[in-house]
């Protein structure tokens, strides 16, 4: 089918090799306020990561002042932003460069 | 005096040991939330409203929605389940976000968002910040 080859064409880049949308980065940004133990509990609660995983990715937060914690699709890096919000800390979504 | 948490698991469900005047202040504190999302002009109305994604001009509608229910629905949660000396699992999350959400907002509201901001301030707003965080520490432990 012509729509299909076309489509197909479209994914294709000059090397032959399938173009991929660049994935989408869920960014989490360090306040003074918020205590470190309630952003351990809220990445634990909401991505399900091990205690180790939440420690490392909420010291990266604490001392780089950002951190990217999760990275896929547009529309569940949205929906993760929008719990980690919920949650009371600062996020944001960005495509990966 | 602030107020002090006591929680613990048992049988299953998060008990709560708060006094009286320290559950005024974690209803105070959902009542502003549910005030802040229904009242545009609210001071808090800048942490409720962050951009999801700063790349655009506007957020998705969908994704907006989302984020207006949860914080209302934790809100109303808190709320419903103020006097309650046992909660269960998803009462004591919606107690903690709530929580976290009115300390935030407090931190965007007065300007605290460096190291520098936060420790020029003192007085009535520290200790009001400072007793939020002790119950978010205590809530912590058994989520």
């Amino acid at each position: 089918m012509n729509v299909r080859r076309a489509s197909t064409e479209r994914e294709l880049g000059e090397s032959g090799s399938v173009v991929t949308e660049r994935p989408w980065n869920v960014v989490v940004w360090n306040d003074p306020v918020t205590p470190m133990a309630v952003v351990v509990v809220v990445f634990r609660r909401i991505f399900g990561y091990p205690e180790a995983t939440c420690t490392h990715l909420m010291l990266t937060v604490h001392h780089e002042g950002r951190a990217v914690v999760w990275s896929g699709g547009r529309e569940r890096a949205e929906s993760y932003c929008v719990k980690l919000q919920v949650a009371g800390l600062q996020s944001t979504v960005e495509q990966a460069s | 005096m602030a107020p002090r948490l006591f929680t613990r698991r048992r049988d299953g469900r998060v008990e709560v040991r708060l006094s009286a005047e320290g559950r005024a202040f974690v209803g105070a504190s959902a009542r502003e939330v549910v005030a802040a999302e229904r009242d545009a002009g609210h001071e808090w109305g800048a942490a409720l409203s962050a951009p999801i994604d700063p790349s655009r001009d506007a957020d998705d509608p969908l994704a907006v929605l989302s984020r207006q229910s949860g914080f209302t629905s934790n809100a109303e949660l808190v709320l419903a389940t103020l006097e309650e000396a046992a909660l269960t699992d998803a009462e004591a999350w919606a107690w903690f976000c709530t929580l976290q959400v009115a300390l935030r907002s407090i931190a965007v509201a007065n300007g605290l968002l460096d190291d520098d901001a936060w420790n020029a301030r003192g007085g009535a707003l520290v200790e009001h910040v400072q007793t939020i965080q002790a119950l978010l520490f205590e809530l912590a432990k058994v989520l």
